[in-house]
């Protein structure tokens, strides 16, 4: 390419040429955005009329007393409530600007794309390497001997591999709770997912372990957008860039997080983060 | 002065109410065992001392020769139950545990087919050989043959099958479900990778049951495979099929010490045959489950 074609570029293939350099250019820069949102079970209403939008790249903690609606809220939004019996929404989910319960979203493809960590550490009975690949088997990303280095690469970016290289084959249940959840997370990474939502991935964890895994989350921004539902409001600091507070069903402040911690507007919220509440 | 009194009434009337409830416990074992180890006692007692290796070579001779037609045709019996009623009964018991649609109350919307595997299972076996033999024998011609003889066998034992397949998976822990979906599976895809496969020893469990019952039934295989003194045919149909029950049976009946001698013979090599099939299952289901969290 000479120098001349090279200044006549358009803005349009600029755009494209960085297209190859940043898989995100293009994108809208929320990747999940929450509209008008509203969850019954029934006649009951767990979450009412919340608008948010979760910005790419980022960690969002997700805090409030217990019943607040926040479990209600992080499970919709790969859409594991939509078999629960009176399980309804009002209101959007836009994942990338579609709608996850638009028709054209294929159900399977979402959960793909969007992950889950549980707060019990959840391994499959079956080997630690076929947990690891338990999700790309069954997407078909990889087969064969790839499997093999699928497994190895997702266990060294948990930390894990060191640990596991010589009982690849051994029953998961034998790992500690710590371990057992970030094989989890091994799992939820191999399938490539671009948003994570984690229910209080470290609440049956120890100390040790839990500085591990949320020393593990600040690695995995900005190629992967977290939404974290914490209790431990010392870990929505030490890993969050926003806050969001949930009180009784509804979204009563978020904010960057040291703003939300610092300063509260709501005096619900300064309560909650003063450990006045719940 | 000691405060604490050595012992409190209390702790003495709970340790008896231990005490008492663990003899208990014992009673009810021996009262199963006794009775099972009497059997299988007696009849090796029975057989082993007029026992004859060719037995399992030589072709029957109604009151006198070998059992080598009924080993085959209860073999095939039971390979004929086995996928069957085992296709059948474990996909009830999915449909059952893991399909059917909850109700608004949260319960499985089952209903239906739990009545129908009730009553079925409230049947005494000789009702559902006469049913065989009026419908499947005479009303469509089949006569005594092996294809009517394991549908009966297999309507009996589809219950079992399909209630132990229903409780296994009720014990499966929700977060598999919940992980399998998480991660993008599909439902079946789960279901056969995840979900039923950490229900299978209680799915083998049922089977086996459902095939040592099946096996040890003689009644409705009067009525729909007949008798035969030689090698089952390979045709399913007009052709009667020999079992190891009908000698058990029709040669204790017998006069003669002769006969005697192949009735014990015959409830020898069968329960020889569950108990193998018990060992078997075990190991196999050891093998799949070496990775089950209660095997750590
Ligand atoms: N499957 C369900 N059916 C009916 N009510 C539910 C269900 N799941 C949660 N709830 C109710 O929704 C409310 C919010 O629960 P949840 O989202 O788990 O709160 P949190 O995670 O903040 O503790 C609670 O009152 C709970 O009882
Ligand atoms: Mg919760």
């Amino acid at each position: 390419m000479d120098e001349v074609t090279r200044q006549k570029a358009t803005p349009n293939e600029v755009d494209r040429a960085l297209a190859h350099l940043d898989p995100d250019a293009g994108r809208p820069s929320n990747v999940v955005d929450v509209r008008n949102l509203s969850l019954h079970f029934g006649a009951k209403t767990v979450i009412s009329d919340v608008t948010i939008p979760f910005e790419r790249g980022t960690i969002t903690a997700l805090i409030g007393p217990t019943g607040s609606g926040k479990s209600t809220f992080l499970r919709t939004l790969n859409r594991m409530n939509d078999r629960v019996v009176g399980f309804r929404h009002e209101g959007e989910v836009l994942l990338d600007d579609e709608s996850i319960w638009s028709s054209s979203q294929d159900l399977l493809t979402l959960r793909r794309r969007v992950g889950m960590l549980f707060q019990r550490p959840n391994p499959f009975p079956m080997s630690i390497k076929d947990n690891v690949v338990a999700g790309v088997k069954a997407h078909g990303i990889a087969k064969g001997r790839e499997l093999d280095v699928v497994a190895e690469t997702r266990l060294r970016e948990v930390g894990l591999w060191n640990a596991v290289k010589d009982r690849l084959n051994d029953s998961p249940y034998r790992l500690s709770g710590g371990q057992q959840q970030l094989l989890c997370l091994a799992r939820a990474l191999a399938v490539g997912p671009e948003v994570l939502l984690l229910d209080e991935p470290t609440s049956a964890l120890d100390p040790l372990s839990t500085e591990a895994v949320e020393n593990l989350l600040r690695t995995l921004v900005p190629a992967l957008t977290l939404i974290v539902v914490t209790h431990n409001l010392g870990q929505a600091r030490r890993i969050s860039d926003r806050t969001m507070f949930f009180y009784e069903g509804r979204l009563v402040e978020h904010g960057p997080t040291p703003a939300l911690f610092e300063s509260p507007r709501d005096p619900d919220t300064a309560r909650y983060v003063n450990g006045l509440m719940g | 002065m000691s405060v604490v009194p050595a012992s409190y009434p209390s702790t003495r009337w709970r340790r008896a109410k231990v005490g008492l409830f663990r003899a208990f416990t014992i009673l009810a074992l021996a009262f199963v065992i006794g009775p099972a180890l009497w059997i299988i006692g007696g009849v090796v007692v029975k057989a082993v001392p007029g026992w004859r290796w060719n037995v399992l070579t030589t072709l029957s001779q109604g009151t006198s020769g070998g059992l080598e037609n009924a080993i085959v045709g209860t073999l095939l019996l039971m390979l004929g139950v086995t996928v069957v009623a085992g296709s059948i009964g474990i996909l009830t018991g999915i449909y059952l545990a893991e399909i059917a649609p909850p109700t608004r109350r949260g319960r499985s919307s089952g209903a239906v087919v739990r009545v129908v595997i009730d009553v079925l299972s409230g049947f005494p076996s000789i009702v559902l050989g006469y049913v065989g033999y009026v419908a499947l024998v005479v009303g469509l011609h089949w006569g005594y043959s092996f294809l009517p003889a394991v549908l009966i066998l297999s309507l009996m034992v589809i219950p079992y099958i399909a209630k132990a397949t229903e409780s296994a998976l009720h014990q499966v822990p929700t977060s598999y479900r919940e992980g399998a979906e998480a991660l993008g599976m599909s439902l079946g895809y789960g279901l056969r990778k995840v979900v039923v496969r950490s229900a299978l020893p209680g799915i083998v469990t049922g089977l086996l049951l459902a095939l040592a019952i099946a096996g040890g039934e003689t009644a409705p295989l009067l009525y729909t495979a007949g008798a035969s003194n030689t090698l089952p045919s390979i045709a399913p149909l007009h052709h009667p099929v020999a079992y190891l029950t009908y000698y058990v049976w029709t040669d204790w009946n017998q006069p003669m010490a002769s006969a005697h001698v192949v009735s014990y013979d015959a409830s020898l090599i069968l329960i020889v045959m569950v108990l193998t099939l018990l060992v078997v299952s075990r190991v196999i289901v050891a093998r799949t489950q070496r990775h089950s969290e209660s095997a750590r």
